[in-house]
């Protein structure tokens, strides 16, 4: 036991939710549907605190046959024969009938068992059997009240924590069970199983835990198969940092990336973010490569590149091409990659997986690749812009530089930077990436038309991507005939005028004589 | 039956060295066993497995004087009944493939024809075994 009081649940990411644990002797019920996990996670509970936290166990079961317990535990690496010889576990077969008995009886042979081996958690499995007039017709009432108030009353007697599961279903009179049995408890976990789309997604929330905060809100669960549940904290939820950080530096670095350099004004605060926009296959997963190679080649920043579009041995590839060589800085460490397939994201456990991989390697230097991909892959608009403010504001706070590529489908000229869900105003840079068409060919562009706090370009440069990647193409040589870009106006709208006569006045183009 | 028979004497010194001889005893036995730690009564045991109260009653007294099984001391009627663990491995390799055996349909056939059905003289069945 810790020394605030808490039990350790044992349940990765349950206890982050709980902040620390369960408060000893707590009642605790773990309600839900059919298939939610229910028995899974009380005979987790009661596995892990054996385990890891040497405080022995007793199941009690009316339904499933202990057999196809200890079989479904064996299936997570859970040997229960091996803890029931040892005497650190006994799983009880039972009826309620004898249950009911046993709590109304002084020398119950339970609870003598519990004494005897020093259990310390007890698991019940399927209380609202219990409940023998789920229907509430018995004029008298009071009877599975009473009964739930005398299990609880034995069970602390006994200094046991107790974790009970209750089905929930549309029998008559369960929504009053239900009510009843929440009312007692200590601590209620609500577990959901819902179907989205045409998968099934499993969620957990704290509806209440007396003697202490948490997490409120839906968490994901996952159940993975031989390591038992998972729990992911949502998204959304205000971040716990244990002392105050700053969320903004004076400190600025170069991108290394010269195109970024040179229109941003020498380089962007440590901590900014970013957002790359442009159309498919105008460069944006190239600037990002080159980013982040950079930034660990010379700036000695380790870096994250997450995509939910290419595997990592192809992003390898390509950059190889270019002869941007990832795969030494990913075979040392200080590059990783990240791809999850959109087809079956799930935000909350992506997330955390994101967060893991920063924290366990230090990242400094985070691109992500792109994010019109977690618009379709999330689908709910509300859910992806929870995930785009949680990264940014974690980005923020670890003082990490991000760089955010978002898929404009527009392909010549943009009306609106991001069409689906604008999320300009709350990045500190926003850079376009552009195909312009000059006489029967396209050309790429490049303009940072925001950068707080920074003395930026406003000028539409040219780039190409080229051996090393992205470069602009110089001013003095500039390639597009016959006349420079700023021979032109309105570039990024859809038809842009040609000039003749043009001529640079301080750097800004200046139009004369217009054809 | 003839690939039958090759295990029936094995199935049988199995059930002798047991001191198993009805059908009914057996089946307690493959409750308690299935259970691992059942916290019952005799009433109870026997409507979740379909016998006369007395049937399963006499089982279980049959089951903790042969050693296979132990009963805690009751309350209210109501007792914890467990598997004892066999001190004689040749004894607790024979539970193991009696219950083996149990899980098939065949197997339980077997059984079947090796013991005697519920409620049967003890000592009739003694004699046919004889």
């Amino acid at each position: 036991m810790s020394k605030d009081g808490l039990i350790k649940t044992g349940i990765e990411g349950l206890d982050d939710i709980l902040l620390g644990g369960i408060p000893r002797t707590n009642v605790v019920l773990l309600q839900g549907v059919t298939g939610s996990g229910k028995t899974l996670m009380g005979l987790e509970l009661i596995y892990k605190g054996i385990v890891e936290y040497n405080e022995p166990g007793i199941i009690v079961v009316f339904e499933t046959s202990p057999n196809k317990l200890i079989r479904d535990a064996a299936g997570f690496g859970w040997n229960l024969d091996e803890l029931q010889d040892q005497k650190k576990l006994q799983i009880v077969f039972t009826t309620p009938q004898v249950f009911d008995q046993e709590l109304r009886t002084a020398d119950s042979l339970l609870l003598e068992t519990a004494n005897e081996m020093g259990a310390q958690r007890i698991f019940v499995d399927g209380i609202g059997l219990l409940n023998r007039d789920p229907g509430g017709t018995n004029p008298e009432g009071g009877g599975y009240r009473e009964l739930l108030q005398q299990l609880i009353e034995s069970l602390n007697r006994e200094n046991l924590t107790a974790i009970l599961s209750l089905e929930l279903g549309g029998a008559p009179g369960s929504m009053a069970t239900v009510e009843m049995t929440d009312f007692l408890a200590d601590t209620v976990i609500q577990l959901g199983r819902e179907r989205k789309g045409r998968r099934i997604q499993r969620s957990l929330e704290v509806l209440k835990s007396r003697g202490q905060d948490y997490d409120s809100g839906e968490h994901t669960m996952q159940i993975r198969g031989g390591k038992g549940l998972q729990i992911f904290r949502r998204v959304q939820a205000p971040s716990r940092a244990s002392s105050k950080q700053p969320t903004s530096s004076t400190m600025r670095s170069v991108i290394g990336v010269e195109a970024v350099d040179t229109l941003i004004g020498g380089g962007i605060f440590d901590g900014s973010t970013t957002m790359v926009v442009g159309i498919s296959g105008v460069g944006k997963t190239v600037l990002g490569t080159q980013i982040l190679r950079e930034g660990a080649l010379k700036q000695k920043t380790r870096g994250l590149l997450i995509s939910l579009d290419e595997h990592p041995a192809q992003i390898i590839r390509n950059a190889q091409t270019l002869g941007l060589n990832l795969e030494e800085q990913v075979a040392d460490g200080t590059i990783q990659i990240l791809f999850e397939s959109p087809q079956e994201l799930d935000v909350d456990a992506h997330y955390a997986r994101i967060i893991k991989l920063i924290e366990e390697h230090d990242i400094k230097r985070m691109v992500i690749d792109g994010m019109t991909s977690y618009s379709t892959a999330i689908g709910e608009i509300a859910v992806y812009r929870d995930f785009v403010h949680a990264i940014v504001a974690y980005s923020k706070q670890r003082l990490m530089t991000s760089f955010f590529n978002y898929e404009n489908p527009e392909f010549l000229g943009v009306s609106s930077y991001m069409p689906d869900f604008p999320l300009s105003s709350i990045v500190d840079n926003l850079i376009l990436m552009s195909l312009v068409e000059i006489n029967n060919s396209l050309h790429r562009c490049i303009s940072v038309v925001k950068s707080r706090g920074s003395k930026h370009s406003f000028d539409t440069r040219e780039f190409v991507i080229g051996q090393g990647g992205i470069s602009l193409v110089p001013l003095e040589r500039n390639l597009v005939p016959p006349l420079p870009l700023q021979g032109y106006s309105s570039l990024l709208s859809r038809a842009p005028t040609r000039f003749s006569g043009a001529k640079r006045i301080n750097g800004a183009a200046a139009v004369q004589d217009q054809e | 039956m003839g690939r039958g028979k090759p295990l029936e004497s094995p199935v049988q010194s199995c059930l002798d060295s047991m001191g198993i001889s009805l059908l009914s005893e057996w089946d307690v036995l493959a409750f308690v066993y299935r259970h691992r730690a059942s916290l019952a009564s005799s009433d109870h045991i026997a409507r979740l497995i379909g016998y006369e109260s007395t049937v399963v009653r006499a089982a279980l007294e049959r089951l903790e004087s042969e050693n296979l099984i132990e009963r805690s001391r009751p309350s209210k009627g109501v007792r914890f009944y467990r598997i004892l663990a066999s001190t004689d491995p040749g004894r607790q390799r024979c539970l193991q493939q009696i219950v083996s055996l149990s899980e098939t349909r065949a197997g339980r056939l077997l059984l079947a024809t090796r013991l005697k059905p519920n409620g049967s003289n003890r000592d009739e069945k003694n004699n046919r075994i004889s």
